[in-house]
């Protein structure tokens, strides 16, 4: 089918964007910190603020090695409705992540992106995997 | 498109001479050919990582001409030349190399498969691992981000490459074990 051979690519793609953004957000996340802090702060409350954005980047790191595990091993390559939702959250967590980086979002919000666009496809792609591994569904 | 003839068949010896086991015996070889010789060589791995390799090398490409292009004034004269140069290297070696991979492990030819392998090990590996670890060229985030998923793409290629081309040499080889006895 023409339109499961494009949705294939452009789901990696937009997977690896969100990718590429997080990893970017990891090495530069000191100006998003600063941003969660009140003018003036402590070297405490920096280091706890950074902690927890540490967190939340390495969540999104391991929520993004289940769906990766479930997409190159086939379970939900081919099925339509994972791509679709996949594609579609990784593509909006993109454009939000490359808001939060340039214009400097509280790491708050960080939590809400994570929630919608990570946690959702990979809660799916979970779900996937207990039917195909667990129940012996079929893939598609 | 094809590989000129003596690039052939260096390539093929080279196979011949890295992947088979010449103290095998020849009855041994005749036995597993005919229980192997319907079944299909082409590597799934490689071509899955050959396939998505291509979609994200021109969005590589973009991304490591942008970051090169913003931090050209800040790099010393000599970082400057060894970037573009390896920039213009990087590029060409990986269209070929996914070109000859592609079509490699598809058609199952050693030669092409063999060319690709070797251009993967020898060229892009240790050029990208430039480009990921040395600290003093100032490897931006982004970088660091692109040179990851690119460094994985020739990491997994290298070793399903290996597999494939060690299968599909052996499987050539015991189809045409005979030939040395001419």
């Amino acid at each position: 089918m023409s339109v499961i051979s494009s949705l294939v690519p452009a789901r990696f793609l937009t997977i690896i964007a969100h990718l590429v953004i997080v990893i970017t957000i990891f090495w530069t996340r000191e100006y998003n910190v600063k941003a969660c802090l009140p003018l003036e702060f402590t070297q405490e409350q920096y280091n706890s603020e950074d902690l927890k954005l540490v967190v939340a980047l390495s969540v999104t790191l391991g929520l993004f090695a289940i769906e990766l595990a479930g997409f190159f091993s086939g379970v939900s390559m081919f099925n339509g409705s994972q791509g679709l939702l996949s594609t579609g959250a990784h593509a909006s967590g993109s454009v939000a992540l490359v808001f939060f980086l340039f214009e400097q979002w509280d790491c708050a919000v960080y939590w809400w992106i994570l929630a919608f666009c990570s946690a959702l496809p990979a809660l799916m792609e979970i779900l996937l995997l207990i039917a195909v591994f667990g129940l012996s569904k079929k893939p598609l | 498109m094809d590989l000129p003839d003596t690039i052939r068949r260096r390539l093929e010896d080279f196979s011949r001479n890295v992947f088979v086991d010449q103290s095998q015996s020849p009855t041994k070889e005749r036995h597993t050919s005919s229980t192997h010789d319907r079944r299909v060589l082409a590597s799934l791995p490689l071509q899955m990582s050959l396939f998505f390799n291509i979609w994200f090398f021109p969005l590589w490409w973009i991304s490591a001409i942008v970051m090169l292009h913003l931090k050209y004034s800040a790099l010393p004269d000599y970082y400057k030349f060894i970037l573009m140069t390896i920039l213009i290297l990087m590029t060409v070696i990986e269209a070929i190399r996914l070109y000859l991979g592609y079509v490699g492990n598809l058609r199952e030819k050693v030669a092409e498969l063999a060319g690709f392998w070797l251009l993967s090990i020898l060229l892009q590996l240790p050029q990208i691992l430039f480009q990921l670890c040395n600290e003093a060229i100032l490897v931006q985030p982004l970088e660091r981000a692109i040179h990851i998923v690119l460094a994985l793409f020739i990491l997994t290629q290298a070793v399903a490459g290996f597999v494939a081309l060690r299968d599909l040499v052996r499987h050539t080889e015991s189809q045409f074990h005979l030939r040395q006895f001419d």
